[in-house]
């Protein structure tokens, strides 16, 4: 079982999520986080004054999914948070020991 | 019965039926007590009566029923028996009950100590026993504790008031309200009936308006709005099946069911209903408010610091209605609420409100005076309160108590445009600075404060935006409103959503999306009050519809379009008119040759840049090339591209037009494959659309051959094809081409290339700059240098002037961002000189 994890931007949030669910992923989770990478935020000038935005606005998506499915998730995330040529954002793949679904307590393949 | 009134048979009865069947109860079965004869027989009277909602007749569903064995002096023992023999069958049956039995010294020493006791005193109500001895309790809380602690009582009083506002907060304005004790909610009109009995010993509700402390028409409502208020707690408490004073959303909508709001047109039953349950409490609100600034002596220190505005009689109203307008006007002038009095006449002479007030000056005077003083929050709440905003504006009334069922608006419509325009006048004391430095660069806001009352006027339907426009119009053509600001203010509101929709649903690293964005702004003016709208609207809807993840990204948006506007070149009103024409003359030239969908989708995906440099005819061209070349597109991308070459302007140069699928390294195999046949690059233009087609225009020297230069443009045809599949090395043979030979001696730089990188003048691409001495070749060097470096050129101007070149390139690392990384700069330079040092 793995966890495949992505930061895109804002508006590839639909096209994803539609190739996801297309690709049979039973459910998923989007927060909006911020952050930066290898450019650390920029300055705009104002009238003179200077304000620092320091983070950039991401979203982060997070699936769960069996081992088999990771290589087509991770392909269509790729596909869909791409416009053309130009690709954007960075996908994560981490193992995950188990999984418990509350209600029932079912554990691993059958609780995601 | 509870079967019954989950039917919706009972309703504003109930609540009183309720209390009577436990009366009965009480009664029966304290007659038959074995107990309570004993105690009759031993001549120890006791009274029995109900306390708290109960005394009041106000026994909810679930609620606790609170009851007190009275005696005269000493407990006597049978009395614990007594209690028990009528209170356990209850408590069988699950009910909440809460009972004390005491001596009436107790219970006065209780209620004197503890104010919590005496409200529930207070609605003591006789229910059976010896009623001298209810009377004498009755009195002697009067006497012994009202009379001496009625202040104290009120201090307290508005304590809990503050205690429940910062608790529960303001329930006639939000989504899940507490309907007991939020702002507006049951307990308001608790506190008055317990305030008007400390004050002025009022026995029954209905003695509010025999003493005159409301009129008859404010009891009225008042009686109206409690009573469904109570209704809809009942049906909660039943639903919930506790006592359970917070509405929440499922809840909502099996109540308005049960009460009968059906959905109309587009607005849901459940809308209507909040509509409807936030309308009354917003009524009971303003009473419990107006009653304790009027009739509350003990609300002393406020009232003497800040008095109020009031007018002496009726008949200032009646001979003159615009003076209605202009009590406000003084409200903001002085910053002091409206007396209860004159509220209460504005409400009664609404009705003089009519056309030819809306229209007239005086009227539009005292509202525009309103909207832009620094009070306005204050005056157009009171507006708002007493229905006045609604008669004056009658496009009012429909979105007044509008509620939204969508997970952002925590506030009805008519609040929500009045928190909008809250934060634009509190803007001075936000953290964030750049917002006042924004307000105070507009050379006039009333354009702005306007909009933020109207945005969501047209909120009856869906696009709400586009109705709004039409009646903004509308309203603002009847009060005379000036032109050229009403643009403004209409803009403003068609365009509300611009800014946050486009900031998070589309890519900001897309130059076309921001410039059409400036092209619908226009002006600066109008963007910046576009953006402080936006915030605005953004935090008086709800934490979910603006936090600093979303403001983040609508910053980023809002300084690339004032970039743009800024500089001019792409989205100035002659821009924005050039490329209109020059999309009429495409099409013209297009004719039926293409649908016009297909035509259109064409434009969606050309560069901003590209349709305002090139001309109509040339366009056309290349959209008819491309659609015959775009069958093979999806099979052999790239082998499959257009070259046509003509001779130009001036004399002794030749056009040479590409047009093909975009990857990274074209540009250096173009540039490679000219140099490989001896043409030196002059000026090039090229073009990336969205799509992912280029359209590369060179303008370049003739073939040293004049005479066979048909032969060397297909051999450069021929050069490229290959270069595409694999079959030629350009790299290699141009390598081999530059070795020395000994006719000619490896040209020395006169003086070093010098490159600059410049991240300024785009938002979207970093330009990098070289100035280098002409060759052949030296277009191949630096963009084959660029490819290397993995950098993407999508904009590239080229210039020769003599034998000196000054080229830009516009470039975008493979993620699509621009270089900020001073390292990485630092190595492009170094690559880029080192390279060109090389060829």
């Amino acid at each position: 079982m793995k966890k495949v994890e992505a930061i895109i931007k804002p508006f590839k949030l639909d096209d994803v999520k539609e190739g996801l669910s297309n690709l049979g992923v039973k459910g998923l989770t989007v927060s909006e986080v911020k952050g930066f990478g290898r450019q650390r935020g920029h300055r705009e000038v104002y009238r003179g004054a200077e304000y620092q935005v320091d983070f950039v606005s991401k979203i982060k998506i997070e699936v769960v999914m069996e081992d088999e499915l990771v290589p087509e998730a991770v392909k269509v995330i790729q596909e869909k948070a791409r416009t053309g040529q130009i690709g954007d954002g960075k996908i994560f793949i981490i193992p995950v020991e188990d999984a418990i679904r509350i209600r029932t307590g079912e554990t691993g393949k059958d609780a995601i | 019965m509870e079967t019954r009134f989950s039917r919706g048979e009972i309703q504003e009865t109930f609540q009183e039926s309720h209390a009577e069947i436990m009366d009965q109860y009480f009664r029966r079965s304290l007659q038959e007590s074995r107990a309570g004869r004993m105690l009759f027989r031993d001549r120890m009277p006791f009274t029995f009566v109900a306390v708290g909602g109960y005394g009041r007749k106000e026994l909810c569903l679930r609620s606790d029923v609170d009851v007190l064995f009275i005696f005269n002096s000493k407990i006597p023992s049978p009395a614990k028996d007594l209690a028990e023999e009528v209170l356990y069958p209850l408590w069988d049956i699950g009910l909440d009950l809460g009972h004390g039995i005491r001596g009436i010294k107790d219970c006065l020493a209780l209620a004197g100590e503890d104010f919590e006791v005496l409200t529930s005193m207070m609605d003591a109500r006789f229910i059976c026993g010896d009623s001298p001895l209810f009377f004498s309790l009755v009195e002697q809380l009067r006497e012994k504790t009202l009379s001496k602690k009625a202040r104290a009582f009120a201090q307290w009083l508005a304590e809990r008031d503050k205690l429940r506002m910062a608790s529960f907060g303001d329930a006639s304005c939000l989504l899940e309200p507490n309907i007991k004790e939020g702002i507006g909610g049951l307990r308001d009109y608790h506190h008055i009936l317990w305030l008007a009995k400390a004050f002025f010993h009022l026995r029954i509700p209905r003695d509010l308006e025999y003493h005159g402390i409301l009129s008859h028409r404010e009891y009225r409502d008042l009686e109206k709005s409690v009573g469904f208020i109570g209704l809809v707690r009942n049906h909660l408490h039943r639903l919930s099946e506790r006592k359970n004073d917070r509405l929440t959303f499922d809840q909502q909508e099996k109540i308005a069911g049960v009460l009968g709001f059906r959905d109309q047109g587009d607005v849901l039953a459940v809308e209507r209903f909040l509509g409807k349950l936030h309308a009354d409490m917003a009524l009971v609100k303003s009473l419990h408010r107006s009653f304790i600034l009027t009739h509350i002596p003990g609300a002393g220190k406020r009232t003497e610091a800040r008095s109020e505005i009031s007018v002496d009689s009726a008949t200032t109203f009646v001979n003159d209605p615009l003076a209605m307008a202009e009590v406000f006007v003084e409200s903001c002038r002085y910053h002091r609420p409206l007396s209860l009095d004159t509220k209460r006449l504005i409400r009664e002479f609404l009705y003089l409100v009519d056309g030819k007030f809306r229209r007239s000056e005086r009227a539009t005077g005292a509202f525009l005076f309103v909207v832009n003083h620094q009070n306005a929050f204050e005056a157009l709440d009171q507006m708002l309160e007493i229905g006045f905003l609604s008669a004056l504006i009658p496009e009012f009334a429909l979105i007044r108590d509008r509620v939204q069922y969508d997970n952002y608006h925590i506030y009805p419509v008519g609040r929500h445009v009045l928190q909008t325009l809250f934060h634009l006048k509190a803007l001075g004391k936000e953290r964030d600075l750049l917002l006042l430095a924004i307000l105070n660069d507009l050379s006039d806001p009333e354009p702005l404060l306007l909009a933020s009352l109207f945005h969501d006027i047209g909120k009856i339907g869906k696009d709400h935006a586009q109705k709004g426009v039409l009646m903004t119009r509308a309203i603002l053509k009847r009060m005379g409103y000036d032109k050229a600001k009403a643009d403004d203010v209409l803009f403003l509101v068609k365009h509300h959503l611009l800014l946050t929709e486009t900031a998070t649903r589309r890519d900001l690293n897309d130059e076309k999306i921001i410039v059409q964005c400036a092209r619908t702004a226009g002006s600066i003016q109008r963007l910046k009050m576009l953006y402080l709208l936006t915030w605005a609207d953004g935090r008086a809807t709800g934490p979910r519809a603006w936090n600093d993840w979303i403001a983040n990204l609508v910053l980023e948006l809002f300084f690339k379009i004032l970039h743009t506007l800024e500089r001019g070149e792409l989205a100035s009103p002659d821009a924005s008119r050039r490329v209109k024409q020059t999309l009429q003359k495409v099409r013209g030239e297009i004719g039926d040759r293409m649908t016009p969908s297909e035509l259109e989708q064409h434009f969606e995906a050309m560069s901003p840049r590209y349709l305002l440099e090139r001309k109509p005819g040339e366009i056309a061209g290349h959209v008819l090339r491309f659609k015959t070349l775009r069958a093979s597109f999806t099979d052999h991308p790239a082998a499959t591209f257009s070259f046509e070459t003509r001779e130009g302007f001036p004399q002794g140069t030749y056009e040479v037009t590409f047009l093909g699928r975009d990857r990274p390294g074209l540009f250096a195999d173009l540039a490679g494959a000219m140099a490989l046949n001896n043409i030196n690059v002059l000026s090039a233009h090229i073009y990336t659309w969205r799509d992912g087609t280029v359209v590369d225009i060179f303008s370049v020297t003739s073939p040293l051959d004049p005479v066979r230069s048909r032969e060397i443009w297909e051999k450069v045809e021929r050069d490229l094809k290959n270069t595409f599949s694999g079959a030629l090395d350009l790299g290699e043979r141009l390598k081999e081409k530059a070795r020395p030979s000994i006719l000619s001696r490896r040209k020395k730089w006169h003086w070093q290339p010098e490159i600059k990188i410049d991240n300024q003048s785009s938002d979207f691409f970093t330009l990098i700059e070289v100035f280098a001495e002409d060759r052949i070749g030296l277009l191949y060097q630096i963009t084959h240098a660029l490819f290397h470096l993995g950098l993407d050129i999508r904009i590239a101007k080229i210039a020769t002037k003599k034998d000196q070149v000054a080229d830009v390139f516009y470039v975008r690392d493979l993620d699509g961002e621009k270089i900020m990384d001073a390292q990485r700069e630092a190595q492009i330079k170094e690559a880029l000189l080192q390279s060109l040092k090389q060829g």
